[in-house]
């Protein structure tokens, strides 16, 4: 829809708001009434012009359509690149991955483990297929966290295993543990990305935990930060 | 496309606002039915389109749209949803257009309980809000637009003032503007009567219920803000005239005192002109205090406009309404004739004097609030005029002030007998003179503050109870207004207890603790236990842990916070607060100090929430009285 549209139909609710008493009462002339209902249109027109910003509605619409268009196409492409090749590990991984990001979680356990078993002893498609795995069945444990702790055999300082084997041991309340594995990720990633600060911030809930549980700060007791709440 | 739409709902209001404008006070002015029926349509479709234009804002906050520039400097990714929402009032921009919005409510408002009006008035009243709207609308259009845009939109915004993101400021602006924009009601009404040259006890009716809600939604945004202060700004302090409180107060003063000359008006006749120039005043002053705020002449905590081009607006504003309605006042305020007589000793005069003492104290702020703005703009010099002069020009005239709140409601109306009136009080007075006497070394040790406020609390209280109980045996039924009356002034009582006793025995300590240290204030134990860190979303705080004894039992473990915000960089002090009847123990972490120790500021506020209680019951009251208008109308 055409931001003139939007005007015109804003305009003429104004203009009803008008018409309706005007037309429910009599007497007077009604030409200066008119020549008021026809000059707001104009002055909007006008003014939306001067102040606002039209042109910015589609500059937007095509920055958004491009990125839109970019992703779909990359998919695409990389669908019908994978019917003729089927034995591209590292494509499936990509496509998986994209998935993901899309919440296209079946999808994306299929593909990855099309990669998964395509390259057994890469850690990267293990702990990937991990996590498609727990995202479908909502747990780490069981098949998921078996990958993970193959997927650090292979490789221990993988990422994504790093990331999830940290977690699966947070859920089980193992801190130690969990800190281990988090401390050792943040590591190897920037310190500007976004998945630092958010370890970062595990990091500190798992610190507090740890020392809770050893007793040395039971009065400072913590919480984890979405459950937060003010003193007042 | 939202934001974009929403900007054309602002133009669009503006328009129908001058339209609400020009056709309510011509078409009042000739006679034309046809004009005054399409200015209430266009108060309809104006109040949509500005409603339509705030919920565009609220939209852009709530989906993070960056590339609407108020949103990308006032909100950010990280901001909890709640907060996302309510920075659509944070900013300037944001918090006339929400401004505007209560005008728009109010006028709608006005429109559809005026209906048994008779029409010109409404059409004058909706005519002079319809151009105050304009003049808002074209301020925020022309110089404070919340729709400016950006392009490319930044990845992330600038996040939100960290002293704003509390739930006290999602509610002060909103309850603070309530009162502000309700005055400009008793404002337009007071124009209208001048315009039409009909200024009768009638009019005072119209204006009353209009009038009071104002006043209990003031009264509710002055308490909310001084309640802020006192736990969100980590000094423990719950007023400190600052001029952004003094901007408050004043329209407060003055519509307290319109409240009680209205109430004459009604009654007696009496008071004309002297309520129609208080509610031009109260008006003017929430518009004074609207310009002292968000010019940017102050640099105070919530002075955030920094813009000469707004404040030269605001102040042609100011001078147009203020200076157009008091030259109007000027020209027809002749015409009114007297009311009645009455005689030096009667309910008027004690009424009357109260008036004047309360505009007094209003001089002494707005001299104390103003003073150093004007040296320092004619270059004169930097002061700053605090609390000294204030407390020793405010209390000194507040206090007779008091002392007739408790004696008027015993005086006949036009004449009453000085030596009745003695022989009926005497009671009363020799009980607040004991309580004077006894209370404060009940509390531990005389203080002349302790003395003042229980001897006037008690004066308060039992001339109030005594006046109802005294009414209830004359076999007068007891309407809902004096019941309100009671509960508000007795809500003075209240509020007198707080602020004399928490300002005669409050104690507080700086100290250095390291984990596991103890230390005594006021009777209370203090262990300290360490502070540990706890991240949030949008902020990483270091939390203190402290356990509070009184007599070896533990009363309560308090959790002071040190914030960091991540965007602005900004340290926070959020303070610990056990509340209690008989006052607080308020608890905040100063500096980290080396090996885990922290400095600590421990404050005992004795008596400190009556102060807040009081205003709640005030508000109460008024409440009550408005209901009882609204019947006692709905009868008539």
């Amino acid at each position: 829809m055409s931001i003139w549209l939007g005007v015109a139909a804003l305009v003429l609710v104004a203009l009803v708001f008008l018409w309706i008493p005007l037309r429910r009462t009599a007497g007077g002339k009604r030409w200066p009434v008119f020549g008021l209902l026809g000059g707001l249109p104009a002055l909007t027109v006008g003014l939306y012009l001067y102040l606002g910003a039209p042109e910015i509605i589609e500059a937007q619409a095509l920055i958004k359509a491009q990125s839109q268009y970019d992703a779909d196409a990359m998919l695409t492409a990389l669908e019908n690149k994978l019917k003729k090749e089927p034995e591209d590990a590292e494509g499936w991984y990509a496509l998986g991955r994209a998935y993901i990001a899309m919440q296209r979680i079946p999808d994306a356990e299929a593909a990855l483990s099309k990669a998964f078993q395509l390259a057994p002893r890469e850690a990267r498609m293990l702990s990937q297929y991990a996590e498609a795995l727990a995202l479908t069945s909502g747990s780490l444990e069981g098949r998921p966290l078996e990958l993970v702790l193959q997927a650090l055999e292979l490789d221990y300082g993988e990422e994504k295993a790093l990331e999830l084997a940290g977690l699966a041991a947070y859920q089980r309340g193992d801190w130690a543990q969990s800190l281990h594995f988090w401390r050792r990720l943040m590591k190897r990633l920037p310190k500007e990305s976004e998945l630092y600060e958010d370890i970062g911030q595990a990091v500190k809930i798992a610190e507090g935990k740890a020392a809770e549980a050893s007793g040395l700060g039971d009065r400072a007791r913590l919480e984890a930060p979405e459950k937060v709440k003010k003193p007042h | 496309m939202i934001p974009e739409l929403g900007h054309v709902a602002l133009i669009l209001a503006m328009q129908l606002a001058l339209i609400q404008g020009v056709l309510g006070l011509v078409g009042a002015a000739r006679g034309n039915a046809r004009w005054m029926a399409m200015a209430r349509g266009a108060v309809a479709g104006q109040s949509l389109f500005v409603l339509l234009g705030f919920a565009a804002l609220v939209w852009a906050f709530s989906v993070n749209d960056f590339s609407v520039m108020n949103v990308a400097d006032h909100s950010s990714r990280r901001l909890p949803v709640a907060f996302r929402l309510t920075a659509a009032w944070g900013s300037h921009e944001g918090s006339f257009l929400l401004w505007t919005t209560i005008m728009a409510g109010w006028t709608l408002a006005v429109v559809f309980f005026s209906r048994r009006l008779p029409a010109d008035m409404v059409a004058r009243v909706v005519g002079i809000m319809g151009l105050l709207s304009f003049c808002f609308l074209a301020f925020i259009l022309f110089t404070s637009n919340p729709f400016m845009r950006l392009h490319p939109p930044p990845a992330d915004g600038g996040d939100l003032n960290p002293l704003l993101q509390d739930p006290g400021m999602i509610l002060h602006p909103p309850l603070l503007y309530m009162g502000y924009v309700g005055f400009s009601v008793a404002f337009a009404f007071a124009n209208a009567a001048l315009l039409s040259g009909r200024l009768d006890e009638v009019w005072a009716r119209w204006v009353r219920p209009w009038t009071l809600v104002a006043w209990i939604f003031l009264t509710l945004g002055i308490m909310v803000g001084s309640w802020w202060a006192y736990y969100e700004l980590g000094w423990g302090g719950w007023w400190f005239w600052d001029p952004t409180e003094n901007a408050s107060l004043m329209p407060w003063l003055a519509g307290t005192a319109l409240l009680h000359s209205l109430m004459v008006t009604d009654k007696q006749g009496n008071f004309r002109v002297w309520a129609v120039f208080l509610a031009i005043g109260a008006f003017s002053l929430s518009l004074l205090g609207t310009f002292l705020v968000r010019s940017g002449v102050l640099s105070s905590v919530h002075a955030f406009a920094q813009d000469p081009a707004r404040g030269t607006f605001i102040l042609v504003i100011l001078a147009l309404v203020i200076g157009g309605s008091l030259l109007l006042f000027a020209w027809r305020a002749r015409a009114v004739k007297g009311g009645g007589d009455f005689d030096l000793v009667s309910r008027e005069t004690a009424i009357l004097t109260g008036n004047v003492l309360l505009l007094a104290a209003l001089g002494a702020v707005m001299l104390g609030t103003l003073y150093p703005l004007i040296l320092d703009a004619l270059g004169l010099g930097k002061i700053s005029v605090g609390a000294p002069y204030f407390n020793l020009v405010f209390v000194p005239m507040m206090v007779p002030v008091l002392l007739l709140l408790g004696i008027a409601p015993h005086m006949g109306w036009k004449r009453a007998k000085l030596a009745e009136l003695v022989v009926a009080l005497r009671w009363h007075a020799l009980f607040a003179l004991l309580l004077a006497m006894v209370i404060p070394f009940a509390l531990g040790q005389f203080k002349w503050q302790a003395a003042l406020g229980a001897g006037l609390a008690g004066w308060i209280v039992a001339t109030t109870i005594g006046s109802l109980v005294s009414r209830g045996r004359r076999g007068e039924a007891l309407p809902l207004g004096a019941l309100g009356m009671g509960l508000a002034h007795v809500g003075v009582a209240i509020s007198i207890i707080g602020m004399s006793f928490v300002s005669a025995y409050e104690s507080e300590r700086g100290v250095v603790m390291a984990r596991g240290d103890k230390t005594t204030l006021g009777g209370y134990e203090f262990i300290f236990h360490g502070a540990s860190e706890v991240p949030a979303s949008n902020y990483s705080a270091m939390r203190g842990a402290l356990s509070v004894s009184l007599d070896g039992r533990e009363i309560a473990t308090l959790a002071p916070e040190k914030r960091i915000y991540v965007s602005s960089r900004m340290t926070m002090t959020e303070a610990a607060i056990r509340y209690g009847f008989t006052g607080d123990v308020y608890v905040a972490l100063g500096e980290p100090m080396a090996d885990g120790a922290w400095s600590v500021q421990l404050h005992i506020k004795p008596y400190v929430g009556w102060i807040w209680a009081g205003a709640l019951f005030m508000a109460l009251g008024g409440g009550l009285a408005a209901i009882g208008l609204r019947t006692r109308r709905m009868q008539a």
